[in-house]
C-alpha cells in the first residue's frame, strides 16, 4: 500500500515517519474508545429475570448495600448490592455456578444462574436517568 | 509535484484530522447542566443538556425563580411581603372584600378549581383545614381524628372560592390547599419555559413529579418508579420522551396507626385518607394533568380510574395495590421495553 503510494508520487517518507504516523493514529483510536468509555450514560439498573420474566430491577446508582431475595426454580436465590455492584450470594444448585462467579457491576456482564431460571442483567438499555418517588 | 505534498504537509495534515476528531467527539455530546433546590417541601433537581453554558446556566436561574415564585404564591403557612398569596386569602376576614391576585396565582386556582367539576369532586382545592387535622395526627402518628374533628374543621364547599373578573377574588373564607396542584403546575410551567428556550433535553425532577423532554434523536428517557416499600428499589421503568410521570401515594407518604396505612391523600366525600393502593403512578403529556389524574386515580376504584382516564388521551397509569399487585391501564405497554 504504502510503496503504491509512493510509486504515485502522492506521500514521500521513510519507515520512521511512517511509524509516527501509525502512532499518532493508534493514539487517536485509544481516545475515541476512551471518550467513549468516560460517556455520560446515564445510571445504571440491574434488572433480574424468572424465566423471562423481569421479577425485580434494582437502582444501580445508590450507595448502599443490600439484600434481595428472588424464587427461582430450585428455592430463594439472595443477591446482594453493594454501591453499584451485585453478585448472588446464595441459591440452591448442584455447583452453585452463579454464586462462584462474584461481582458484576458493568452494563454488559451478566449472571446466569441455569438452574433457578433466573438471570441477571446489567443493561444500558434500563439505564435510568431518574426516579419517581 | 515532489515538492508539493511533502511530508511536513502529511504531518500537519493528519494531526489537523486527529485533532478535528477529538473536538467533534467531546463537542458533539452537548455537556449536562444540573442544579438542586427546595421548594413546596419538597427537593427538586433539574438536569438540561445543551451545547451552550450561557444557555444552560440562565435556564437554571430561571426555572429556580419560577419554583421560588410559586411556591410563595401557593403558600399557606406563611405571608411574604408585596404578595397577596394564598396564606393571604386564607386569613382574610374582612366580610365582602375583594383581593387582586396576581395573574399566576388566580390561573392557577382557576385551574386547581375546574378539577371540582371535572372530578365531581374528588379533587378539592378547598381542603386546606381537614388536611392541617391529619397532618397533625401524622405527625404524632398516635391515633386518628374523629369525624366529628374533620367535619368541625371547616368548610370544603369549593364555592367558597370566589373568583371574580380581572384576576379579583371575592372573600368568602376559603380554606385553599394548593398542596395536590402546585408542584405539577410550575413544574409544567418550568418545562413550557425550557421549550421556549430551545431547551429540548432536560429532566425536572420534583419528588413525585417528573418531566422530561427528548434525551437524543435516537434515544428515550428510563424513568423509574419506586418500590412504595423500599426507597432502594424501582419496581418498574418507564420509557418516553416528552412525558410527564406523576406518583400519588408512594414511600413513607403515609403513617400507620394499628396496622392501617393512612396516606396523604383525604377523600373529601370521608374526609379521611384514601387507601385503596400504595401508589398510583400516570403518564401523560403535561405535569399539571398528571398531578390532577394520579391524585383523582389514587381516590377511585381501578375500574372507574380505567373509566376515568378515557376520556384523556394519551394518559396511561399504573397501579400498586396494598396486597402488592401491580395493574397496568390498556395502552401502558407503550411506555414498556
Amino acid at each position: 500500500m504504502i510503496k503504491l503510494l509512493k510509486a504515485m508520487g502522492l506521500i514521500n517518507m521513510n519507515s520512521k515517519d511512517f511509524k509516527l504516523i501509525t502512532g499518532l493514529l493508534i493514539l487517536a483510536f485509544i481516545m475515541i474508545i476512551l471518550i467513549y468509555i468516560f460517556k455520560d450514560n446515564g445510571a445504571k439498573a440491574a434488572n433480574v429475570y424468572y424465566k423471562n420474566q423481569l421479577v425485580l430491577t434494582i437502582d444501580m446508582t445508590l450507595k448502599t448495600t443490600k439484600e434481595y431475595t428472588v424464587s427461582g426454580t430450585n428455592g430463594d436465590v439472595v443477591i446482594l448490592y453493594d454501591n453499584g455492584k451485585i453478585k448472588v450470594e446464595e441459591e440452591n444448585s448442584p455447583r452453585h455456578l452463579c454464586s462462584k462467579q462474584g461481582w458484576i457491576s458493568q452494563s454488559y456482564e451478566s449472571i446466569i444462574c441455569l438452574p433457578n431460571n433466573i438471570v441477571i442483567n446489567i443493561t444500558g438499555i434500563y439505564a435510568i436517568d431518574t426516579i419517581v418517588k | 509535484m515532489k515538492k508539493l505534498i511533502n511530508q511536513n504537509t502529511i504531518y500537519i495534515f493528519i494531526s489537523l484530522v486527529i485533532l478535528l476528531l477529538v473536538f467533534w467527539l467531546t463537542n458533539n455530546n452537548a455537556k449536562t447542566y444540573e442544579t438542586s433546590f427546595s421548594y413546596m417541601d419538597t427537593y427538586i433537581n433539574i438536569k438540561i443538556k445543551h451545547s451552550d453554558a450561557t444557555v444552560a446556566n440562565e435556564a437554571l436561574k430561571e426555572a429556580e425563580r419560577i419554583y421560588k415564585e410559586y411556591h410563595e404564591l401557593t403558600d399557606r403557612y406563611n405571608a411574604y411581603e408585596g404578595i397577596n398569596n394564598v396564606y393571604y386569602i386564607n386569613n382574610t376576614t374582612q366580610e365582602l372584600y375583594m383581593i387582586k391576585l396576581d395573574a399566576h396565582l388566580y390561573d392557577i386556582l382557576a385551574y386547581g378549581k375546574s378539577w371540582y367539576y371535572k372530578s365531581n369532586g374528588i379533587k378539592n382545592i378547598n381542603l386546606g383545614n381537614v388536611i392541617d387535622v391529619w397532618k397533625k395526627y401524622q405527625l404524632t402518628k398516635t391515633g386518628v381524628p374523629t369525624n366529628e374533628e374533620l367535619t368541625k374543621a371547616g368548610s370544603i364547599d369549593i364555592e367558597n372560592i370566589v373568583l371574580l373578573e380581572d384576576n379579583y377574588i371575592l372573600n368568602n373564607h376559603p380554606n385553599i390547599d394548593l398542596g395536590s396542584i402546585a408542584k405539577g403546575y410550575t413544574t409544567q410551567i418550568v418545562g413550557d419555559y425550557f421549550k421556549s428556550k430551545g431547551i429540548t433535553s432536560y429532566i425536572i425532577n420534583a419528588g413525585g413529579n417528573v418531566l422530561v423532554g427528548k434525551k437524543s434523536a435516537d434515544t428515550s428517557y428510563n424513568i423509574g418508579i419506586q418500590d412504595p416499600d423500599d426507597s432502594s428499589k424501582v419496581f418498574k421503568v418507564i420509557i418516553g420522551n416528552n412525558i410527564a410521570v406523576v406518583t400519588s401515594g408512594g414511600y413513607e407518604r403515609y403513617y400507620e396507626y394499628e396496622g392501617v396505612r393512612y396516606s396523604h391523600i383525604i377523600n373529601p366525600m370521608t374526609l379521611f385518607p384514601a387507601n385503596l393502593y400504595k401508589s398510583v403512578t400516570v403518564i401523560c403529556d403535561n405535569s399539571a394533568l398528571g398531578d390532577s389524574l394520579s391524585l383523582i386515580l389514587f381516590v377511585l376504584p381501578i375500574e372507574e380510574g380505567k373509566v376515568f382516564i378515557k376520556d384523556y388521551p394519551n394518559v396511561e397509569a399504573i397501579w400498586y395495590t396494598n396486597d402488592d399487585q401491580i395493574v397496568k391501564s390498556d395502552g401502558f405497554n407503550k411506555y414498556e421495553q
